[in-house]
């Protein structure tokens, strides 16, 4: 039990995190920062089916359960992971390092737990360790939006966990395994919308474009990876085969491209595709067959690359310029050549060239929707194919590093650590572009799919090209204006106010005007009753009741009158008594 | 090196748009070639169909989204402090 908790991925991280203090003051960050992702990477593979069986206030809580979906995604999440540590290698602030490893943690511990309290507990770690990632940007805007964040996460939270207690009541068993659609219940809907809280399914997306714009250039690599996707593969696990998925997804990634397109804060953008990617995969979640399954594992694998790749792209130059607006960008392929390079390769990816990561997981997704015979929900697959290669393939390059106007900024290129891990992103979507049956292989499901027929081909060519010569001819209405966007976070921002306002105008001055009246009438009225009481208990009660309290009173009033407490008029009384009883005695 | 190779070609615009027409030229050549076995619908049967999707799709889109952001839903970038 004991050396099967030490194996767990998760603890690996979390005992690193908290190790990395006493690294730094060895001044051995730098080495530790590779060493423990590079050890959990290889370490995954030598995981058994099953481990951390705990028995635990009578709940049978797993937390190790491995299969092939679980392993497609440990996989790419702890190559993840190296590669954010890699490139937030200069980041001297262990604090940040330490937020996302943990929140790494949490999105290994999700992944590979067996029930769902042992998902709540991994979920609710990657809410509060991710939040720091956010406010270690340490601007206003940051510790505002992180605020939100955490308030939307906790909200899902209390979602999913009240799912669970409702499940635990109806069934008995908090087992985490594939619920049927046929036999789904309140409970299990409630968990599948925390899920999707988590996966940025609208309307409950905007968390997502507001905080990741705003976290720190290291936090936003990490976090673009893992929350979106960790809840992609609880829904997989949980919830494959939901036709509102499928539904819900194609719409997300029409949703997420629309504003891609309008933004002009270049991580703004990238958040929003990831709206627009994710809805591939809960999408393909529910399609729910093999083939679809597959795809949704794939193009998690492959898309955590290359929006990785984007973001540090982007990241990059906002490290070196400290913009992120399109509208102050512009011409640095001069003096970012490398960077410029990577952020292209992130780009075609995520646009499905041919010889791309994202030529080989996305059309996976759009052949299953094909194969089910869901031709619209296929259609505006294709159609967020153009938009994707529009917002991020040409718009998000050009407008950052060639552009219509130079901005005239010269900045110095990243660092090499950052060039490095982009290296190893950009590599991996060539190579899975070049090299398939690598990614493949890890599965779920047996592949029975040709990426590269010439139809599929053909089909890339035109979609992409002709996508191109659009961009052409409009691209005077596609210039980035310094504006932003509402969206439905508009419901809480806004509310917020009008919850402050309620509570500052309406309600206090009510309170006010009520004490008010309390303190004009309601004590006088008081006064005025309790005068009247008094006056009933003392004339009313006491007299009615009992005359004698008065009578006593009167009666010792008068007494009184007679103990006037002089020695010498007692005992002239008792003399006067005493001779009244002699001449009585004698006389009778 | 690389950068001067691009800047070469910026300075040549005339150059890249012909070199762009005749990449499109080879993509709808292309499509009469293309094996058509495993389509999923009609429009897999039409030549150039999924040109006219990707120029019509993407304009619509720019047309639309842009026109959306325009009339409704742009705003100042402080608006929600103010």
């Amino acid at each position: 039990m004991t050396s099967s908790i030490f194996m767990h991925p998760a603890t690996m991280f979390i005992i690193g995190a908290l190790l990395l203090p006493l690294a730094k003051k060895c001044k051995v960050q730098k080495i530790w920062l590779v060493l423990i992702p590079l050890v959990a990477f290889i370490q995954i593979q030598y995981l058994p089916e099953s481990f951390g069986k705990v028995e635990w206030l009578g709940f049978d809580l797993q937390f190790g359960r491995v299969d092939k979906l679980t392993m497609v995604f440990l996989h790419v999440f702890t190559l993840m992971a190296l590669v954010g540590s890699l490139f937030g290698l200069h980041v001297k602030e262990s604090g940040q390092h330490v937020a996302a490893w943990l929140y790494v943690a949490g999105s290994l511990g999700t992944t590979l737990a067996g029930d769902y309290l042992t998902v709540f507990i991994f979920w609710e770690l990657m809410a509060f360790a991710s939040v720091f990632l956010i406010w270690y940007r340490k601007r206003k805007k940051s510790i505002d939006a992180g605020y939100r964040y955490l308030l939307v996460h906790t909200f899902g939270g209390l979602v999913l966990l009240g799912g669970i207690f409702l499940r635990y009541q109806n069934v008995g068993d908090l087992t985490f395994e594939l619920i049927s659609v046929d036999h789904a219940t309140l409970a299990d809907y409630l968990i599948m919308i925390g899920f999707m809280l988590n996966a940025a399914v609208p309307p409950i997306h905007a968390w997502l474009p507001d905080a990741y714009p705003e976290a720190t250039v290291t936090g936003a690599v990490f976090m673009c990876a893992f929350t979106t996707k960790t809840a992609v593969y609880v829904l997989a696990r949980g919830f494959a085969g939901f036709e509102t998925l499928a539904v819900m997804g194609a719409i997300m990634t029409l949703y997420g491209v629309a504003y891609a397109v309008i933004e002009n804060d270049a991580r703004r953008i990238l958040a929003y595709h990831i709206v627009s990617q994710v809805g591939y995969m809960v999408c393909a979640v529910g399609i729910g067959t093999e083939m679809a399954i597959n795809g949704a594992s794939a193009h998690a694998y492959a898309h955590i690359l290359y929006k990785a790749l984007l973001f540090m792209g982007i990241g990059s130059v906002l490290e070196m310029t400290g913009r992120s607006k399109l509208s102050e960008l512009g011409g640095l392929y001069k003096y970012m050549p490398y960077t410029m390079i990577f952020t292209v390769i992130g780009g075609i990816s995520i646009s499905g060239f041919p010889l791309t990561s994202g030529f080989i997981s996305k059309s996976m997704i759009i052949a299953a929707a094909g194969n089910n015979h869901q031709l619209i929900i296929m259609s505006m697959l294709l159609l967020a194919a153009v938009g994707t290669f529009l917002s991020v393939g040409i718009k998000l390059p050009y407008y950052v590093f060639f552009g219509p106007k130079d901005s005239g900024l010269t900045p110095k290129e990243a660092p090499w650590n950052m060039q490095a891990a982009m290296g190893i992103a950009a590599f991996m979507c060539i190579f899975l572009g070049f090299y398939p049956d690598y990614l493949y292989d890890m599965l779920p499901y047996a592949v029975n799919y040709h990426p590269y027929t010439s139809y599929h081909l053909t089909e890339t060519f035109h979609l992409l090209g002709f996508t191109g010569l659009g961009f052409y001819l409009m691209v005077k209405y596609l210039k980035p204006h310094d504006v932003s966007n509402l969206d439905l976070d508009w419901f809480y921002r806004r509310g917020a106010g009008w919850f402050m306002w309620v509570a500052r105008k309406p309600v206090d001055a009510t309170n006010e005007w009520i004490s008010n009246v309390y303190e004009s009438i309601g004590l006088r009225l008081t006064m005025a009753i309790a005068r009247a009481l008094s006056w009933f208990d003392w004339e009313g009660i006491d007299w009615a009741l009992d005359g004698s309290a008065r009578g006593v009173v009167k009666g010792g009033e008068q007494v009184r009158q007679f103990q006037t407490g002089k020695l010498q008029h007692y005992i002239g009384a008792a003399v006067v008594l005493l001779f009244i009883v002699l001449i009585v005695v004698v006389l009778v | 090196m690389i950068v001067n190779f691009l800047t070469y070609l910026r300075e040549r615009p005339s150059f890249l748009k012909w070199l762009f027409l005749a990449y499109l030229a080879f993509a709808l050549v292309f499509d009469f070639f293309a094996d058509r076995h495993h389509a999923h619908f009609w429009g897999d049967h039409l030549v150039g169909f999924w040109a006219v999707f990707g120029l019509v799709g993407c304009l619509a889109m720019i047309v639309f989204c842009k026109g959306l952001s325009h009339v409704w839903l742009e705003r100042d970038k402080d608006h929600y402090d103010k």
